[in-house]
């Protein structure tokens, strides 16, 4: 099923048709079945699905974290399927931000660092201005007096605010989140979805997957993956009013 | 301020102390070993070739049977192509020890001197120079004979006189052969004192230095004129001898061991490469997860790459600033030692700064270009997968054959038995077989070095034995001129405990080149050839030893033919014997040192064409017993019923002190090799270590996963003792092979440098069970402690670690 809406602006992401398949010792797994897809900028896209739908490989492809086995990803107008690692690592720096259920921090950088070191690598802003604006984002998520602290030094509920602050390092157009509430209690991953929705309201794009349905809720638009294919679309009547 | 990528690097060198430790050690350890090995090699050459110039070395000594005078040692420093020229007296006497056993003590008699010209001889300590009735004794030779300066001891002349006389100080004379190798000491006197023992006055012996030193045919050349001058103007010559250009009689085995270290270096070089290697991979293995983390952010491969081979020189900086002293110390040590050994002064110890550049060059560059392999392979794979939290299940063990024996479906046998988690231990060994394959490199190689090393050490003791076993008899008696043969058997078997005795003839020759150039003095002994004859053969190279009715054949030592191209193993050879020339032919080639040839050729033979028939001036004796207390009983009986009868020994050795001074030869090898065994047990031990410890600590998140499953503390520690044991035990049956061709290659250089034929080789088990041993017990330590440091973290933590 292709998830596509009458928009008049070219989408920010679009899938045409991804498949991708794992091989491993117990065979062949389909983990994308000829996925299209498009997001438009300033969308709030919930993919939800079960564990194994393929909601983490829909996110590693449009990031460019993974590579697909067929089919195109056009991300800001760039074929990122045509790219190495090289060039995905580059424009993933510049117009994506992605968050992950883990954090995946570095333990070995502060907080502040952590933060400081997407913008270290796309060599954006001087030393000092990676400073500046690292303080400015970990205000933004309510973590500034910790940034002199070790991540294994915070709570589930900080590592991902920092986590998001560590995203939106390169101010990217697109935030990609995989099951950034997972690991959080429901009243922390409450506060984090009311940060993606700020995100949202700013003119950012965000795509999300997560397995919840009720935090699905929150997104414009929702899509729901079944065994590697999009089953079922909707989309938030209000937004599109 | 930095960028936030360096305080990355910053904060892993310094962060996780114990892996920068490890693998700083296993790399400063083989850095080390690297510049130990170059310093010690540039000091002792160095200094060898300093020490020697000082000494101001003649290119060749030509001692005469009568005295001459100054007036002869003065034309002999006119003469047109000398240089100059020095005379001294030198007297075969005897010394009778603390211990009460007489030993040989060669007595140089020198007219001034504060003027030695050639073959310099030096204060060392006490007084110079020797005063009248006083002796000096040569530095090195003091614990031959176990006195100090300050000491009396008795000294008999080849006249029979005796006097009891003070060592008033030690020398230094670099010329000789040292002391404790020939097992000769070196005595120094006035010629007041020599006329004190009832000698006259007179030189037997010139040291000529010829116009071009350096030029060894020329030397030989201008020394046979001085010899020619001698017998013109009178002389008999019975010796004369050329000393290599520059070199200290010694040298061939110096040379050795400098052949011996470079290898070592070598393969302490490629130890460390692999070190380096293996613990960048590791290191990598352990990071992988956040260099996908980094590459996710936006990190390219080049910045990636960067970051890590900053901290690849990182490790190097520190692994330099501990190898560099402790090699430039462990240098001096080492080239002090043996310099002691070999007799030579080192005048400086100043590590050459090229040693310094090549430790420096090998330590930042080679682990960088070591690590660009593991790097560049883990640079490859994407950000998804380098942070795939399925990586504790992703080995991938399973697939071949090797890992379908491992996993017990097969072995009936365990089902019963409680082997589960043994062969866990197993599986876990061959998960990752990469990281297996460069960890069993690194560990073979350096199990391979240090059995290797003993093994040359077995092959030296082999090659001592081989030697020894030449002579079928326990003692051998060199007289002062020649008797009868059938009286000295007589009067030695008369001797109770002796039971077989056999005679020769020693004889000074030279070879006579195609040329009409004549070589150096070349002793040839004479053998009775026999059936029951005392000397049974020396270890045969190639052809065949003499046989009963060889008329003119002679078997020259293996390195002869090395030295001399025209000669050839069944081809003639021209020796000039009391001052004629005959033709013999080559039947053979021995295992032989090159720097005392010997020549061997038929005792019937020899005394027919020489007009001796019947004659002998050396006896072998063979005693009832052959443990050394009745050897040195029997020995001592005789020598005291020569005496009484008539008959004087100028020189007696057992075979027993003949296999102490060759052993004594090999000395500072062996030495060196056990110092290379230590030090290569540290660099293989410490790289076992590292390579077990990094590997439990990359486990670490499993460790967590089996606490979690209930598994004890112990049974964790135990699962990573025994994997480690496994590692161990095989880079150890790889090693002990291994060790078979690396120490063959290393027998083979070494021999050719010091014999001119490989040693005799000989496998060391002692030296495989010692390496079992060392690397079981390592293998335990080194996973052991992080294995414990592990199980010490809360399940939380461990699971969380990174």
């Amino acid at each position: 099923m292709n998830l596509s809406i009458d928009n008049p602006s070219p989408p920010l992401i679009e899938l045409r048709s991804v498949v991708k398949v794992y091989n491993s010792l117990a065979g062949s797994v389909m983990a994308l079945n000829c996925v299209s897809l498009q997001i438009f900028q300033g969308e709030f896209l919930v993919v939800t699905g079960k564990s194994g739908s393929g909601k983490t490989t829909l996110v590693n492809i449009i990031t460019g974290l993974d590579r697909l086995t067929s089919g195109e990803v056009w991300v800001s107008g760039s074929p990122m399927h045509r790219f190495g690692t090289e060039k995905a690592a580059r424009l993933r720096g510049g117009t994506m931000g992605v968050v992950f259920q883990s954090f995946e921090l570095l333990p070995t950088l502060t907080v502040l660092q952590n933060v400081m070191l997407p913008m270290d690598f796309a060599r954006r802003y001087s030393v000092w201005e990676q400073r500046k604006r690292a303080f400015n984002l970990l205000e933004q998520v309510d973590i500034a007096d910790h940034a002199k602290k070790q991540p294994s030094a915070l709570s589930g509920g900080q590592q991902q605010r920092l986590a998001i602050a560590r995203a939106m390092a390169n101010d990217p157009a697109i935030l990609v989140a995989d099951e950034p509430t997972g690991s959080l209690d429901s009243a922390t991953a409450a506060a984090v979805m009311g940060i993606f929705e700020g995100l949202v309201q700013e003119g950012r794009t965000v795509l999300m997957v997560t397995h919840d349905k009720d935090i699905a809720k929150r997104g414009s638009r929702t899509a729901t993956l079944v065994d590697g294919e999009i089953a079922d679309a909707q989309i938030k009547e209000s937004l599109h009013a | 301020m930095l960028r936030a990528r360096w305080y990355k690097v910053i904060n892993d060198l310094f962060g996780n102390k114990t892996r920068t430790l490890l693998i700083v050690l296993s790399m400063s350890v083989g850095l080390f070993a690297l510049g130990i090995i170059l310093s010690a090699r540039t000091i002792l050459s160095e200094g060898l070739a300093e020490s020697f110039a000082a000494i101001n070395p003649s290119s060749g000594t030509v001692r005469t049977t009568e005295l001459f005078d100054e007036e002869f040692l003065e034309s002999v420093r006119s003469m047109k192509d000398v240089q100059e020229a020095d005379a001294r007296r030198q007297i075969s006497a005897r010394v009778r020890t603390e211990l009460g056993e007489w030993k040989n003590l060669t007595v140089f008699v020198v007219a001034d001197y504060d003027d030695i010209r050639v073959n310099k001889v030096s204060s060392q300590s006490g007084v110079w120079p020797p005063p009248e009735r006083e002796m000096l004794i040569e530095r090195a030779a003091l614990s031959v004979i176990g006195a100090q300066v300050g000491d009396v001891v008795l000294v008999r002349f080849p006249n029979d006189t005796e006097r009891k006389i003070l060592i008033a100080g030690s020398a230094y004379d670099p010329a000789q052969l040292p002391a404790q190798i020939d097992g000769t000491p070196y005595g120094y006197i006035t010629f007041d004192t020599l006329e004190w023992f009832g000698e006259p006055y007179g030189f037997n012996e010139l040291h000529v230095l010829a116009t071009h030193a350096q030029d060894k045919d020329w030397a030989q050349q201008v020394v046979n004129h001085v010899k020619d001058k001698a017998e013109k103007s009178g002389y008999t010559i019975p010796l004369s001898m050329i000393a290599e250009p520059g070199q200290l009689p010694m040298n061939d085995v110096l040379q050795g061991i400098l052949l011996l270290m470079g290898l070592l270096g070598v393969l302490s070089l490629f130890l460390s490469i692999f070190l380096v290697v293996n613990t960048v991979s590791a290191l990598l293995t352990q990071q992988k997860r956040q260099i996908g983390v980094m590459k996710a952010v936006g990190g390219s491969t080049f910045q990636i790459l960067g970051m890590y081979l900053v901290m690849v020189l990182a490790y190097g900086v520190l692994a330099l600033l501990i190898a560099i002293p402790l090699g430039m110390a462990g240098a001096r040590e080492l080239s002090s030692a043996l310099a002691v050994f070999f007799n030579f002064e080192i005048y400086s110890t100043e590590v050459p700064p090229l040693t310094i550049k090549i430790q420096v060059v090998i330590g930042l560059i080679l682990p960088v270009l070591a690590s660009l392999i593991p790097f560049i392979s883990s640079l490859r794979i994407s950000a998804a997968e380098a942070m795939s939290i399925y990586s504790i299940s992703k080995g991938r063990f399973g697939k071949n054959w090797i890992d379908q024996i491992l996993s017990g479906s097969n072995l009936w046998f365990t089902r019963d038995l409680s082997l589960r988690s043994l062969l866990l231990s197993v599986r876990n060994t061959f998960r990752n077989k990469g990281r297996l394959t460069l960890t069993l490199i690194t560990l073979t190689l350096g199990s391979a070095t240090f059995i290797s090393v003993f093994n040359v050490r077995a092959s030296l003791s082999s090659t001592v034995e081989d030697m020894i076993k030449w002579f079928n008899c326990d003692t051998m008696l060199t007289l002062d001129r020649a008797y009868r043969a059938e009286r000295l058997n007589r009067e030695a078997l008369s001797v109770p405990g002796v039971e077989k005795t056999d005679v020769w003839i020693q004889l000074p020759t030279r070879l006579v080149r195609s040329d009409d150039s004549e070589s150096g003095m070349i002793y040839m002994f004479a053998p009775t050839v026999k059936p029951d004859s005392l000397i049974v053969s020396p270890t045969i190279a190639e052809g065949r030893w003499l046989a009963e009715g060889d008329d003119n054949a002679v078997v020259v030592p293996s390195a002869f033919l090395q030295d001399e191209p025209e000669l050839e193993l069944g081809g003639n050879i021209v020796l000039k014997v009391n001052g004629k020339e005959y033709t013999f032919k080559i039947v053979g080639t021995y295992i032989g040192m090159a720097f005392l040839p010997v020549v061997y050729a038929n005792y019937d033979y020899m005394t027919r064409i020489t007009n001796r028939i019947g004659e002998a001036d050396a006896l072998m004796i063979s005693t009832r017993d052959h443990d050394p207390v009745s050897v040195d009983a029997a020995t001592s009986m005789l020598e005291a019923h020569f005496e009484s009868v008539g008959i004087r020994v100028s020189m007696l050795t057992t075979i027993n002190m003949e296999r102490r001074d060759a052993e004594a030869s090999f000395d500072a090898i062996v030495a060196l090799l056990l110092v290379m065994a230590i030090l290569l047990a540290l660099v293989g031990g410490l790289g076992l270590m590292g390579t077990m410890s990094i590997n439990v600590l990359e486990r670490t998140r499993e460790i967590g996963v089996l606490r979690a499953i209930g598994a004890s503390n112990r049974g964790v520690a135990m699962v990573f003792i025994r994997e480690g044991i496994v590692i161990g035990l095989m880079s150890w049956v790889m090693g002990a092979i291994l060790a078979i061709p690396t120490s063959q290659g290393l027998n083979q250089a070494l021999g050719q440098a010091v014999m001119g034929v490989p040693l005799t080789y000989s496998y060391s088990l002692p030296g495989m069970w010692l390496w079992l041993v060392v690397v079981v017990l390592l293998s335990i330590l080194a996973s052991f402690i992080p294995a414990r440091t592990a199980s010490r973290l809360t399940v939380r933590e461990v699971l969380a670690y990174e």
